[in-house]
């Protein structure tokens, strides 16, 4: 186990170190430029010049890296060119938005999406499944712009129960996080009805049905035990994407969060954010693989890493 | 509704409140006449408090609360006295200013020609700042004594007044450590900095000391980073926030049917300006560049895509800046467009027209139009929607012919707009123009005498007008959605949200 950990931690940190190496001759590579972004139109060329040799954007390709490369042992990742404050506070600041987001759409997606997927599967064919399946394509259908702008139309302008939009309290955090939820829990629920449906045709789970077991407990503590399997990777690369951010859902809402940062940050070619935040998404990515795959041997002891 | 009765009681009480608020002092009663909180939705996100380290537009809507620049502009482009009480040019490189006396920063130190000295020379010198570019001219900024200041220029800088409109003024302390004093900047400003969520919004609380004894009005202001306009108009509609700037045409029946919002428009310091590639071989005919100005319906735009809200463009430099005149509207005359184009022998022409992602409003159904239009006269065009960054690298390169833009002239003066896009130096990663006539003009026209500017600038326009190196198709206009709970709002033709002087009921 000691030995298969390592092995993992090894090939993360490859991983991570070829993951920054082609954000950034990327960034480098695709056209635009920095200082002219920050600038305005009428900048005579000469600051612009003058702008990109103090981003260090003058020097050559591998000093550049080499001056990426101290500024994160040095912990800042660098300053930011638009915020002129380093990347990494930059970044930082909107992880509180984005983990709350996360976490809200995560608990919105487990609390409906499993629950609908159980039903589903029990009584399957029944109008509880149908039902189910309705609400499933419609989560996985309606794009994100629309439910969450019919969400803000209807919560918040016509009833004006909630918030229409911005971070604060968490009155705020409903409508981003019904918006956000909306996908995975449709992918979950149907997940969970259609490894649920598997393992009930299961011999082990008739033996228990035989011995006597009531059906609470055999579906909930041995089916569903074992259908969370998939679920918890899907689950695992679900919470690493929103981690990365929601794009549509935080322009929407006006949620300072990472997905807006970074696209801004792409657009006006502030490369330090840009490589500072999938940098950092790699990384959770990368940890939470390693996570669900440690988690596989709790939920299932027959899995063993040697 | 009910009527509250008059009770002994209530009249005791009421009196006594009378009395006592007719015995207050001044500043008290200042204090009473100011109160509640205002809240504005703005489109772009703030990302510095450096004053000098900007042109974003939401960022001065936010800084020029907290910090005061020398001298202000009207919306009727007046230049008007701000910190400084007066100025004059003592010939065409030195400027004198005369400061306000009596004005404090937020943390109690005076406002003295220390502070210009500091600021002008910080800005000159530290050319990462992104206003730098804009005070190269300076030579020397001289302190004759407290409220005295000579700003001497390498050469004439007419303009100089203008762009100070842009320039909040620092304390020489934010000299030691810009970082910290940045982290909690103090201006002399109606308005104190609180706190700032990075990416949601900043609060700010009334300044009581203000030197303007008229503002402000409430005790704090709130302003939101909302970027997307259906939040934004979604926001004010539900009563979250009062005001909203960049509210595009077509949202204005929604806000305009919600009862308690107003819509306030006003013609921008913007005219769009479409410019030619100068280089390639389309753009540097004039006989093309007049038959594709004279086969777009500009009015059919204004009308039918712009819901009206644009006006009719007759000199490149908008009304009411130093400069304008009336050149009267270019005409839409497809006809003669093509017999133009037949006679310069252009029978199959493509143009490429580069346009920078949902940068204006209603740019692609207005390029569509247009690409409609020049189709109807027998020319082809290649819309070509890139990212900004893209585009402008596009531009650099040459590969365009026509390329959508705008220019919005934010110190209220012209000067900064033919430099930049009339001079060879300026233009030449750009358009590529090159008119040794016009460029004569411009330095002509940079001294601060505002008669021969004004002549100066007539005669390049002039030429420009036939010369056709950009396409002027309107000048825009500023649309702004506000509660009807504000008092005293006023639509500014610069973009920025103002609330000096804005009550709140």
């Amino acid at each position: 186990m000691r030995a298969y950990l390592l092995r993992r931690l090894w090939q993360s940190a490859v991983t991570l170190v070829g993951v920054s190496i082609l954000v950034f001759v990327i960034l480098r590579v695709i056209p635009g430029d920095p200082a002219k972004m920050l600038l305005p139109e009428g900048a005579p060329p000469s600051a612009v010049e003058a702008l990109n040799r103090h981003l260090g954007l003058r020097e050559p390709l591998w000093v550049q890296y080499a001056i990426f490369l101290r500024s994160v042992v040095r912990g800042d990742f660098g300053q930011s060119f638009q915020y002129r404050s380093p990347a990494l506070r930059v970044v930082i600041e909107r992880v509180p938005a984005t983990i709350q987001l996360t976490l809200a759409a995560m608990a919105v997606t487990v609390l409906a999406g499993v629950p609908l997927g159980i039903v589903a599967a029990v009584r399957q064919r029944s109008a509880w499944d149908y039902a189910s399946t309705v609400v499933a394509v419609l989560g996985q259908s309606l794009p994100n712009f629309w439910l969450g702008i019919m969400l803000v139309l209807l919560f918040g302008v016509t009833l004006r129960w909630l918030p229409t939009s911005g971070f604060g309290g968490w009155l705020s955090l409903v409508l981003p996080s019904v918006t956000l939820a909306a996908f995975p829990t449709a992918l979950v629920a149907r997940l969970t009805r259609s490894s649920l449906l598997e393992i009930l045709g299961q011999e082990y789970i008739r033996t228990g049905r035989a011995k006597g077991l009531g059906e609470p407990r055999v579906v909930l503590r041995h089916a569903l035990r074992n259908a969370m399997i998939p679920l918890l990777t899907v689950l695992g690369l679900q919470i690493g994407t929103l981690l990365g951010g929601a794009v549509i859902t935080e322009s929407i809402f006006a949620w300072p969060g990472m997905g807006k940062l970074v696209v801004d940050a792409i657009f006006f070619r502030d490369f330090p954010v840009v490589q500072t935040i999938l940098i950092l998404s790699a990384t959770i990515f990368v940890l939470i693989n390693l996570v669900v795959d440690l988690l596989y041997t709790v939920l299932d002891p027959r899995i063993r890493y040697g | 509704m009910t009527t509250p009765r008059l009770t002994r009681r209530r009249f005791v009480v009421g009196s006594g409140a009378l009395l006592g608020a007719t015995a207050v002092r001044p500043r008290a009663a200042r204090a009473q006449a100011r109160r509640g909180h205002i809240i504005a939705g703005l489109s772009e996100r703030m990302l510095t408090l450096d004053p000098a380290n900007h042109y974003s537009i939401s960022s001065t809507s936010v800084l020029r609360h907290v910090y005061d620049p020398l001298l202000d502009v009207t919306n009727d482009d007046k230049f008007v006295p701000a910190l400084a009480e007066s100025w004059k040019a003592l010939n065409n490189t030195t400027w004198r200013f005369v400061l306000r006396k009596g004005v404090r920063f937020h943390d109690g130190t005076p406002f003295t020609a220390d502070s210009v000295v500091f600021t002008l020379k910080r800005v000159r010198d530290n050319t990462k700042l992104i206003k730098s570019f804009v005070y190269q001219d300076i030579d020397d900024v001289r302190k004759e004594d407290d409220v005295t200041v000579t700003v001497t220029t390498k050469r004439p800088f007419g303009s100089l007044p203008a762009h100070l409109t842009m320039l909040g003024m620092l304390p020489p302390s934010a000299g030691g450590n810009e970082d910290g004093f940045f982290a909690k900047p103090v201006g002399t400003g109606p308005f104190r900095f609180t706190s700032w969520t990075h990416g949601d919004h900043v609060e700010l609380e009334a300044n009581a000391g203000y030197w303007r004894s008229s503002a402000p009005k409430v005790d704090r202001l709130t302003f939101r980073f909302i970027p997307e306009l259906s939040t934004r108009a979604a926001a004010l509609r539900a009563g979250e926030i009062h005001v909203i700037d960049r509210v595009w045409p077509d949202m204005v029946s929604t806000l305009k049917g919600t009862s308690g919002i107003k819509v306030h428009d006003v013609p921008a310091v913007e005219a769009q300006r479409w410019h030619f590639q100068l280089a390639r071989e389309a753009g540097k005919d004039p006989r093309v560049r007049k038959a594709v100005s004279l086969a777009i319906d500009r009015n059919t735009i204004i009308k039918e895509l712009l819901l009206g809200y644009a006006r009719p463009v007759v000199s490149p430099v908008p009304p009411g800046l130093i400069g304008h005149t009336n050149l009267g509207q270019k005409p839409y005359d497809p006809d003669r467009a093509r017999a133009i184009l037949k006679q310069a022998g252009h029978q199959s022409l493509t143009l490429d027209f580069v346009l920078m992602k949902d940068l204006y409003p209603k740019q692609l159904e207005i390029a569509q139009a247009v690409a409609a239009m020049l189709g109807d006269v027998g020319v082809k065009v290649n819309i070509r929607n890139l990212e900004i960054a893209t585009a402008r690298e596009q531009r650099t390169a040459g590969n365009y012919d026509l390329f959508f833009s705008g220019w919005a002239h934010m110190p209220h003066d012209p000067d900064w707009y033919f430099g930049q896009w009339f001079t060879k130096a300026g233009a030449e990663k750009m358009t590529r123009f090159n008119d040794p006539r016009v460029e004569q003009l411009i330095a002509e026209g940079r001294v601060p005498d505002p008669k021969v500017r004004q002549q100066k600038y007539e005669e390049i326009q002039k030429i420009l007008w036939e010369d056709e190196p950009e396409i002027w198709p309107y000048y825009s206009v500023a649309i702004y959605a506000v509660s009807d709970k504000l008092r005293n709002f006023e639509a500014r033709r610069d973009y920025y949200v103002l609330l000096h002087e804005v009550a709140i009921a």
